[in-house]
This record gives structure tokens, C-alpha cells and sequence, in this order.
């Protein structure tokens, strides 16, 4: 990895902990200890800092569980779910979609969301699955629910707008590819 | 940002406000409510300036002596509001304190109006719908004794729709980002005041929590900086009118924690008829104000 990377990784993998980890210490709803806003800046980093970013999600989630103690077999498909989730999305953007990434009309809006349920869903395909192997006491479809929701939930109600913010006021520009933004390189 | 892009970004702003009851309740009992203000404020103005210092020193140099009175004049009219919306509210139970807060969206064209400011007729269509939810939903349950709460609250409310002018008039002049900062620091300055007054020990009076750090921290990055940022953003695209019916929308997602959260965070209430209707009619605003049907409010467009 070349300096600049290296550093730009560096960064996104502090940015990352510091808006997960004060949610490890707190329980902010009695009886739903796993909420994840922190999904959102992953989703983010896939579309806007491509597979660099998405390596920085994986392990942003995996310090971030070892920083509460929390590392575990099932760790594994975590770190694998947090690097593909966010990877799939960008490839949408990147590899499918004929237009460039925007979110200015309901329509790309809409086509974000759907991109970003289908990635909540391969992480939770990745991840329901090992707790349950690993951990059968575990009621293995309410934790389905709960990743799912995590990952769908936060990345549009919060992220939409965090990105809009970023990318139409403080210039940020999405790592799309030079099919769809050539003025990006 | 193109008008839809502001009305969803406000959305957000309203959705972030209304989860602060899920942070207090991490925050210990006997913290006091003029500390949290204070280092959350602080905290998120220093999280916003170390992003763009070089952004906020030029538009400062700019802005001048105007940018600075403006921000703290700001800031103080949201902290009154603040104050009188606490005291108002003890008159009403959790729904009715929420739907009198809405009153701003009724009080704020009044404003405009002494201001000789125009205002688009749509924007009058979603101010009736809201205020006919308003009205739905308060009417059966009001009564006499609440009179002088409701005058605290429409006093808060006439504060809060003065603040909602003044900063949509900051944003369209200068830096959001700059005016974003200087809001949330002379908040938590004035709140520092606050705060030694209300306990001399000062910091030294807070326990040592790590739970009191995460919920502070949350609050300044989350409620503080990001939310308080995009709003200021998304105000600059849209008319002050617009985003107070956006705003309404609060009662929406208070009422969604009332019947989701446990009891132990919210205090829940009793869903009836009329809290419904006044409900989906505050929506029935806040959609015609979204989707601006007629397009005749084209001129706040990026």
C-alpha cells in the first residue's frame, strides 16, 4: 500500500471508530443492545473511497468489536460482510449503473436505497448464517432482523443525507469509476 | 442541493432532534441539562472547525462583526425558546406538549408578514393542513388551567420562528459552515453560564461514567455537529417557511418513540382518533410543502 493510501486508509479507520465506538458503551435502547448507525459511514466509504474504503469499514468493525471484547469465530464473517456490503454497492455504481452516482432526483434516490437493501441483504447472508452455526442458542432469525435492519435502515435515513451534504456542498466526489465520472480523475 | 435534496436533509435534522430523548436517557440522573448543553455545543462547534478551519477564519474575516452578532443573537433565541418550550410544556401531557410545540409553523408566516416578506400560496395550503392538525389533535383536550402554558409555549413559539428567520437569512449570506459553528459555540458559551450558576463545583460535579463520555460524545458529533450542519446547509436552499413545516413533522416521530421506545425512555400515551388525524395532517403539510405540486416555489432552487 503506497503512503498516500496508506494514510487515507488511516484516516477513514479513525473517522470510523470514532462514531462506533461510543455506541459500545452505551445501551441506548433497553433490550436492543446492537444499534449500528455506524453503518451508514460504511455504505459511504464503499461509494465514495471504493474497495480502500470498504477495507477500512471491515476493519474499522472488526477494531472496533476488540475494542468491547467482542472478537469472536463469527468475527470473521463480520470483517468479510463489512469489506463485500459496501463493495457491492460501489460496484453497482461503478460496474451497472449507466449514470453517474447522484442522489438529486427521486429515482436515484430510490435506486440507492434498493443498491443498499441488497447489500444489507448479502451481509446479513453472511453473517446470520455463522452465528447461528457457531452459536445455536442464539434466535438466529431476530438476529437476521436486527443486521438487516442495521444495515438497511441507517445508510438511507442518515446516510442519504449525509451524503448529499458531502457531495453537493462540501465537494466530495464518489470513487464511480471514469465510465461514469470521468471529471473524478 | 436542489429543493427536494434540502426538504429530505430537513427531514433528517427533525428525525435527528426527536431521537435526543433516546441520548438523554443514557445521560445520569443528576447531570445537569445546562452541562450536557454546554460540552455537546462545544464539542460539536470543535468538531465542525477542525473539519474547515481555514473555511471558517476566511468567512469570519469576511462576515466581520455581522456574522459574529448574528450567530450569538441566534443562538440566544434558540436557548430562550428552549427554556420557555421546558417550562411551557410541564402544562401538557407528552402529545399535546408536542402538537402546541408545532404552533411555529402558524406564528412563523405571521412573522414573515410583519417582516413585508412574501410568501408562496402552497406554502399557505401546508401551514392550513398543519394547523388544522393542530387544532384536531389539541381541541378535545385543552382546557382552561392551560391557558397560561399555552402562552409560554406560543410566546417559545414566536421565539423559535423569529431564530428559524434569522438563520435562514445567516445561511443564505454566508458560509453555513462558519454560521454552524458560531451557533453551536455561543450556545454552549451561553450554556457554560448556565451551568456555573446552576453548579458551582463545576466539572467536578460530574461523575466519572463512561456511559455520561459515550452519550456526550454521540450527542456532539450526531445531534450537534452533523445534524445542526446539514440543517444549516438545507436552510439555505429553502424558504424559512418551508423548513418549519418540514419541522412539524417532529410530532410524527414523537409519537412513533411514545409507541416504539419502552416506557423507561418515553413516556408513553394513550394513541386516540384525534392524535392520529392531527397527525396524518401535519404529514398531509409537510408532503404538499415536499412535493410542491404547483412548482411555484421554484426560486428557492439551488
Amino acid at each position: 500500500m503506497k503512503r498516500g493510501a496508506f494514510l487515507r486508509f488511516a484516516g477513514l479507520l479513525a473517522v470510523y471508530l470514532v462514531v462506533a465506538l461510543p455506541f459500545k458503551a452505551m445501551n441506548l435502547i433497553p433490550g436492543f443492545s446492537d444499534i449500528r448507525p455506524v453503518t451508514a459511514v460504511g455504505m459511504f466509504y464503499g461509494v465514495f473511497f471504493g474497495p480502500l474504503g470498504c477495507l477500512a469499514s471491515a476493519c474499522g468493525n472488526l477494531a472496533a468489536d476488540a475494542f468491547d471484547d467482542a472478537i469472536r469465530w463469527t468475527s470473521i464473517a463480520g470483517f468479510a460482510a463489512n469489506f463485500l456490503g459496501p463493495l457491492l454497492l460501489w460496484a453497482y455504481w461503478t460496474r451497472v449503473s449507466r449514470t453517474p452516482f447522484a442522489l438529486r432526483r427521486p429515482g436515484e434516490m430510490l435506486r440507492h436505497s434498493l443498491a443498499v437493501a441488497a447489500a444489507a441483504l448479502l451481509e446479513t447472508a453472511l453473517i446470520a448464517p455463522a452465528v447461528a452455526i457457531v452459536y445455536p442458542e442464539v434466535d438466529a432469525v431476530l438476529f437476521a432482523w436486527s443486521v438487516f435492519g442495521n444495515t438497511a435502515v441507517f445508510p438511507v435515513i442518515l446516510g442519504i443525507p449525509f451524503t448529499i451534504l458531502l457531495q453537493e456542498e462540501l465537494g466530495f466526489r464518489p470513487c464511480t469509476g471514469p465510465r461514469q465520472d470521468p471529471g473524478a480523475r | 442541493m436542489n429543493r427536494l435534496q434540502a426538504n429530505l436533509c430537513l427531514l433528517c435534522v427533525t428525525l435527528c432532534w426527536s431521537a435526543e430523548i433516546v441520548l438523554y436517557n443514557c445521560i445520569p440522573s443528576g447531570v445537569p441539562a445546562f452541562a450536557t448543553t454546554c460540552a455537546t455545543s462545544l464539542g460539536g462547534a470543535l468538531l465542525t472547525w477542525a473539519a474547515f478551519p481555514r473555511r471558517f477564519a476566511a468567512t469570519l474575516r469576511e462576515g466581520g462583526r455581522g456574522l459574529l452578532l448574528g450567530g450569538m443573537v441566534v443562538a440566544a433565541l434558540n436557548a430562550a425558546y428552549n427554556t420557555l418550550y421546558l417550562h411551557g410544556a410541564k402544562s401538557f401531557d407528552v402529545a399535546s406538549g408536542a402538537f402546541t410545540a408545532c404552533m411555529t409553523v402558524v406564528v412563523l408566516p405571521v412573522v414573515l408578514l410583519s417582516m413585508r416578506r412574501r410568501i408562496p400560496p402552497g406554502t399557505w395550503l401546508s401551514v392550513a393542513l398543519v394547523f388544522a392538525g393542530i387544532l384536531l389533535a389539541l381541541g378535545p383536550s385543552l382546557r382552561a388551567a392551560q391557558a397560561p402554558g399555552l402562552a409560554v409555549m406560543g410566546a417559545g413559539c414566536l421565539l423559535r420562528a423569529l431564530c428559524i428567520v434569522l438563520l435562514a437569512d445567516l445561511a443564505k449570506k454566508h458560509d453555513p459552515v462558519a454560521v454552524a459553528i458560531l451557533m453551536e459555540g455561543f450556545a454552549g458559551l451561553f450554556s457554560l453560564a448556565g451551568w456555573l450558576v446552576e453548579d458551582p463545583r463545576f466539572v467536578a460535579g460530574l461523575p466519572a461514567s463512561r456511559m455520561l463520555a459515550a452519550a456526550w460524545a454521540v450527542y456532539a458529533y450526531f445531534i450537534v455537529a452533523f445534524a445542526e450542519t446539514l440543517n444549516v446547509f438545507a436552510m439555505r436552499r429553502v424558504t424559512a417557511a418551508d423548513a418549519t413545516v418540514v419541522y412539524s413533522l417532529e410530532i410524527v416521530f414523537s409519537i412513533a418513540w411514545g409507541m416504539l421506545l419502552p416506557a423507561g425512555i418515553v413516556e408513553r400515551f394513550a394513541l386516540t382518533p384525534a392524535i392520529v388525524l392531527g397527525a396524518a395532517l401535519v404529514v398531509a403539510g409537510s408532503i404538499a410543502e415536499i412535493a410542491d405540486p404547483g412548482g411555484g416555489r421554484k426560486e428557492a432552487e439551488a
